[in-house]
């Protein structure tokens, strides 16, 4: 679509937060402090699984600063989970009562009048364990013989989920060719900048103030209200600032719970901040999956069917994994047209960190082994892969049988895009060579396991007497830079400039309720309550407009950059100023004020809308020590209309360096459950200067369920990666990296298998 | 979390050096990239804290053509990275401070620090030793010079007492026909290394290996030299072959303790490549030299 039509979208537009940041003003959690407050620490079990038979804090609350020590005896008890829906997958008491079931896992909380008193507070308390047998591997856990780690749950298996369409065997009945692979994906942590915390204020009025490290305000209000006896309404949730969240920041945390548990016991702000240890162990991760795909295709390249299984290490909870497992099992099958699909997915708990939502919720793990075998299917058919990826890719109209409609796909041409920039780089030298990988994403969720009765997305904005405007909306700014994008739909709808919206977020108390930050949801779904609020204010200004310029209503009046004026007569027309002070007086001095609001309807199971895209990873290889260079990444990305142009370069930056990090460094490995790199030194995240050039290729489309046509963009470039990655150090060296992270020790053993079966035949 | 310390801050080399010698439980600081991390990690919780940062008479860069190069303990690794002179005379030294750490570490890390300090993963230990330098470090009672390469004991541990200050590092003018290399190996750049190697190479008017050194990092508890290799080189026409078999020398007389960032054997066959390609590349150089 054009682009030119716009004043606001897609331009140049800073970050409207982004001074405050770099200045230091923003008010992170973190820097919250309120007089009297006192300083929360948690103890942590060291054990991956056992009972708790007896905790003895007498010596704790003997040391002099001490104000409390609690356990999961001084809570209501109340298993807590964010499916709040299914009561079985609400299973984690935050200070459990009975036993532990990963290192790390929290056992008591203290509260002293410093930092320092509260953390030496922690090596006086005695915790009497009882140790039990403990199972870290899904695929050990499963079996009948190994240690329950849930009462009742039966081989540890926590969720399951099939998804199926099509006669799956008839469409493998048609295939010339099938090919059956093995695949590890390894987890990967979040690593906000700013580590889980919560400040919690319990005041004598039975009213709670919660400061929280949060993606969604609204769900830490509900969570907290429940585990605590409160109602939603006596629980206020602040946000302001939010240091990154990645998927693991909108379930409750202990920071959050024990922090709320203490201050209600004494009537006095306690703040909890975890150290990076603590947020390395205990906060979890990006679920670890194993991967059995089957695959059948003709030898024209026409993809007929795909089965597979997928075991995932849960860890000890549930946490947002029910939803992980669906969403891996449905990306799987993107951005391809099956006649047969087929996915058995098997969530199994272990004693070790538990694992949930993570940027990509799912999709880069599937990925990583759905685009490598397409590859290596190509490779064994002399197929080319371009051309397969768009013989077979998603179009326009077309329906994911019984789970999606795709209304908007730029798929083809972001395939075409990639194809040419590969084809122009030409003959590589040797040990050198390109991946690509397609991939698509959900731009929200039709999800509501938390069983909100409140619209997805809200907003409400009120225009003041000179012309600001007073943008009130519940999603959650996290760094993506949502306020600015919600900034961006408000100045454009209501024919504003950029400086007349104040954005008021993350606020349970003065915003309206709205699902939060997660699974790419707030462009779209936000974007749509925001245009709707302004277009309803915009309305009741315009009303206003037609009589006070008397003219014909056959003629249109809109408002752009401060001036109303009729449409087809744009120099007709007064200031927006003006405007506002008159409908101000008509109205008896009521503010104009417009309400928003969206909740998807008839959009099948998943999303309301999917991006598409393809990316292009060239990369080298030492060959004989098997190091990893990453020349550059490219990407060709469908959003439909771009909102938020820097925001969306951004994003696409940050995944790129996200989901390289998980394809050959970051990794999360553990000895009898216990993480060994739970630290910045040792846990590898690449950092600015260490990142390579990482381009974009808009692809125009226009979505009609999005807000100015915009779909999702950020979550889903963490999709691809690993996978070109793979592909491309497949077609530099023939191997195929069936792991991650793709490591120089498995790049060399794979090496060294080629070499031995080329000796062998 | 950081315990609390007195800390002392001396006007001069020699106050220094008096206030070391008062305070029985006193660690050193210079730019404390290495001692804060393992302070806030409570493994380290001295008394007093003696900040050496600021005494001038220990942050210098001379060179002399007779005398060769002498860098003080508390000089920067940006200023020996940044240094015109060191560029020109020493540019190994330079490439390897270009990938030490983050410009931030490299504008607040000393190389006395980092000497001192005793990592057997530190870049420059290698790089120095492959140089043929030496150190100086002294206390309220006088001064010592000791060969680099005889300077560390055991991890994290130097021929320095309570009350010794690293002072300086000097490393001789190379001879004619030299070349010097060294290499880390990293996932990421600037990085702390997996392992690393370091090689020298001179030359005889004939083209013969004159002498050579090879020191590995990170491959033990100390900077390594590989000696058996050295030997092997000595007088010899050198060529691909006999940088294979150092290289294999090297990848068995290393003594590399596996982490979850490589394997033993890993680290043997890396070390065994870097020592190789290192070796071809200082005896390139060594070629090149006048
Ligand atoms: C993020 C990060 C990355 C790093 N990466 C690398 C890397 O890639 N390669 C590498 O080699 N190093 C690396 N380092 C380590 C660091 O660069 C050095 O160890 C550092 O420069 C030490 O110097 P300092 O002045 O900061 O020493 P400090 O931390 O102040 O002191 C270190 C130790 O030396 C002692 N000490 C300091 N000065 C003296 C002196 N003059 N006499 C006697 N004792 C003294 C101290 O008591 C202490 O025990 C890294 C450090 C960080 C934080």
């Amino acid at each position: 679509m054009s682009h030119a039509k716009y004043n606001v979208i897609n331009t140049h537009v800073h970050n409207i937060d982004g001074v405050a940041k770099v200045t230091g003003r923003a008010t992170y959690t973190f820097d919250v402090t309120l007089p009297g407050m006192l300083y929360g620490k948690i103890l942590r079990s060291p054990h991956p699984h056992a009972k708790i038979k007896n905790i003895d804090a007498t010596a704790a609350l003997a040391l002099p600063g001490v104000k409390i020590v609690v356990t999961g005896k001084d809570t209501l008890g109340i298993k807590q989970g964010i499916w709040r829906r299914y009561e079985e997958l609400c299973d984690e008491q935050v200070l459990p009562l009975e036993k532990v079931r990963y290192i790390g896992e929290p056992v008591a909380a203290v509260a002293a009048v410093t930092e320092e008193i509260a953390e030496a507070a922690l090596d006086l308390i005695e915790v009497d364990y009882e140790v039990l047998p403990a199972v870290y591997e899904p695929l050990e856990a499963i079996k009948k013989e190994a240690p329950t780690i849930h009462e009742g749950v039966e081989r540890n298996v926590n969720v399951t989920r099939h998804i199926e369409w099509g006669d799956v065997d008839e469409a493998f009945d048609e295939a010339d060719y099938i090919r059956e692979d093995w695949f590890k994906c390894s987890g990967q942590a979040h690593m906000c900048m700013e580590t889980r915390a919560a400040m919690s204020n319990f005041t004598p009025d039975g009213k709670l103030t919660c400061w929280a490290s949060t993606q969604s305000a609204y769900y830490t209000q509900g969570l907290l209200a429940g585990v605590l006896g409160l109602r939603e309404g006596d629980v206020r949730v602040l946000a302001p600032y939010v240091g990154g969240g990645f998927g693991g920041k909108f379930e409750l945390d202990a920071a959050m719970f024990c922090s709320a548990v203490m201050s209600m016991k004494l009537f006095k702000p306690v703040k909890v901040v975890f150290t990076r240890e603590e947020d390395f162990i205990a906060s979890k991760r990006r679920t670890p999956m194993f991967y059995y795909v089957r695959t059948g295709i003709k030898k024209d390249g026409t993809f007929c069917a795909r089965e597979s299984r997928m075991f995932s290490n849960g860890g000890a909870y549930t946490g947002m994994g029910a939803t992980a497992l669906y969403l891996s099992g449905f990306f799987h099958s993107f951005p391809y047209k099956w006649r047969g699909y087929r996915y058995d997915g098997y969530r199994v708990y272990t004693n070790t960190l538990p694992s949930t939502s993570m940027r990509g919720f799912g999709a880069p793990q599937a990925m990583f082994c759905s685009e490598q075998q397409i590859d290596w299917i190509c490779a064994d058919l002399g197929l080319d892969p371009f051309e397969v990826r768009r013989k077979n890719g998603h179009t326009e109209g077309y329906e994911v049988p019984g789970q999606a409609f795709i209304a908007s796909c730029g798929l083809k041409q972001c395939i075409d895009e990639i194809e040419k920039w590969v084809k122009a780089k030409g003959e590589l030298p040797a040990n050198r060579g390109i991946g690509i990988s397609s991939c698509g994403f959900m731009s929200g969720g039709i999800f509501n396991w938390f069983d909100s009765p409140y619209s997805f997305s809200s907003a409400v904005v009120t225009i003041n007497v000179d012309g600001t405007v007073e943008l009130h909306v519940g999603c959650q700014d996290i760094g993506q830079g949502s306020n600015t994008t919600m900034a961006i739909i408000a100045a454009e709808t209501l024919g504003v400039k950029m400086e007349d919206i104040r954005v008021h977020s993350g606020d349970t108390a003065h915003c309206p309720a709205d699902l939060g930050a997660w699974g790419s949801r707030q462009t779209l779904m936000a974007g749509n309550a925001v245009k709707m609020a302004c277009e309803d204010a915009k309305k009741q200004l315009l009303e206003f407009a037609y009589a006070e310029m008397g003219i014909n209503i056959v003629y249109d009046l809109d408002i752009k950059d401060r001036w109303v004026h009729i449409v087809a007569r744009p120099e007709r027309g007064l200031p927006y100023v003006d405007l506002v002070k008159k409908a101000l007086r008509a109205k008896d001095g009521q503010r104009i004020m417009g309400r928003g609001y969206y909740t998807p309807h008839r959009k099948g199971m998943i999303s309301p809308a999917y991006s598409y895209m393809m990316q292009a990873v060239d990369a080298e290889v030492d060959p004989e020590t098997g190091k990893i260079t990453i020349h550059e990444v490219m990407t060709a990305h469908d959003c439909g209309q771009p909102i938020n142009q820097l925001g969306l370069i951004g994003q696409l930056e940050g995944a790129a360096s996200m989901a390289l990090g998980y394809a050959y460094l970051e990794d999360m490995p553990m000895e009898d459950g216990k993480l060994m790199n739970p630290n910045l030194v040792d846990y590898k995240v690449i950092k600015a200067p260490q990142m390579p050039e990482a381009g974009i290729i808009e692809i125009d489309t226009y979505e009609p369920e999005g807000p100015y046509g915009a779909k999702e963009a950020g979550e889903g470039l963490t999709n691809p990666t690993a996978a070109a990655l793979g592909n491309a150090i497949y077609n530099a060296m023939g191997i195929q990296m069936k792991e991650l992270p793709i490591t120089p020790e498995r790049i060399l053993k794979a090496l060294r298998e080629k070499k031995e079966q080329e000796a062998q035949k | 979390m950081i315990n609390d310390f007195h800390y002392l801050k001396p006007a001069s080399l020699k106050e220094a050096l008096a206030m070391y010698a008062e305070h029985d439980d006193c660690k050193v600081i210079c730019g404390g990239q290495s001692l804060l991390i393992v302070m806030r990690q409570g493994m380290v919780t001295p008394e007093y804290l003696l900040d050496i940062k600021h005494v001038k008479e220990l942050s210098y860069i001379k060179f002399e053509e007779k005398d060769g190069l002498r860098i003080g303990a508390a000089t920067t690794h940006r200023e020996i990275e940044k240094s015109d002179i060191i560029e020109k005379k020493y540019p190994v030294l330079v490439a390897m401070e270009e990938k030490l750490a983050s410009i931030q570490t490299r504008n607040w890390g000393t190389i006395g620090g980092n000497i001192a300090h005793a990592d057997p993963a530190g870049d420059p230990g290698p790089v120095l030793i492959a140089l043929n330098a030496e150190i100086k470090f002294g206390n309220s009672s006088g001064e010592t010079t000791v060969p680099l390469d005889e300077f560390f004991v055991d991890y994290f541990e130097t021929k320095m007492e309570h009350g010794d200050l690293a002072l300086e590092i000097h490393v001789p003018t190379p001879e004619p026909k030299f070349g010097c290399a060294y290499q880390k190996f990293n996932l990421l750049d600037s990085d702390m290394g997996i392992v690393a190697a370091a090689a020298s190479v001179t030359l005889n008017a004939d083209g013969t290996c004159k002498a050579a050194r090879i020191v590995l990092g990170n491959a033990g508890p100390i900077p390594l030299r590989v000696t058996k290799a050295e030997d092997l080189l000595k007088g010899k026409k050198l060529d691909d072959a006999l940088f294979a078999e150092a290289g294999k020398i090297a990848s068995e007389d290393c003594e590399p303790v596996a982490d979850i960032h490589a394997s033993e054997e890993h680290r043997r066959h890396v070390l065994g490549v870097l020592t190789k390609r290192m070796l071809k590349k200082a005896f390139e150089q060594a070629q090149k030299a006048a």
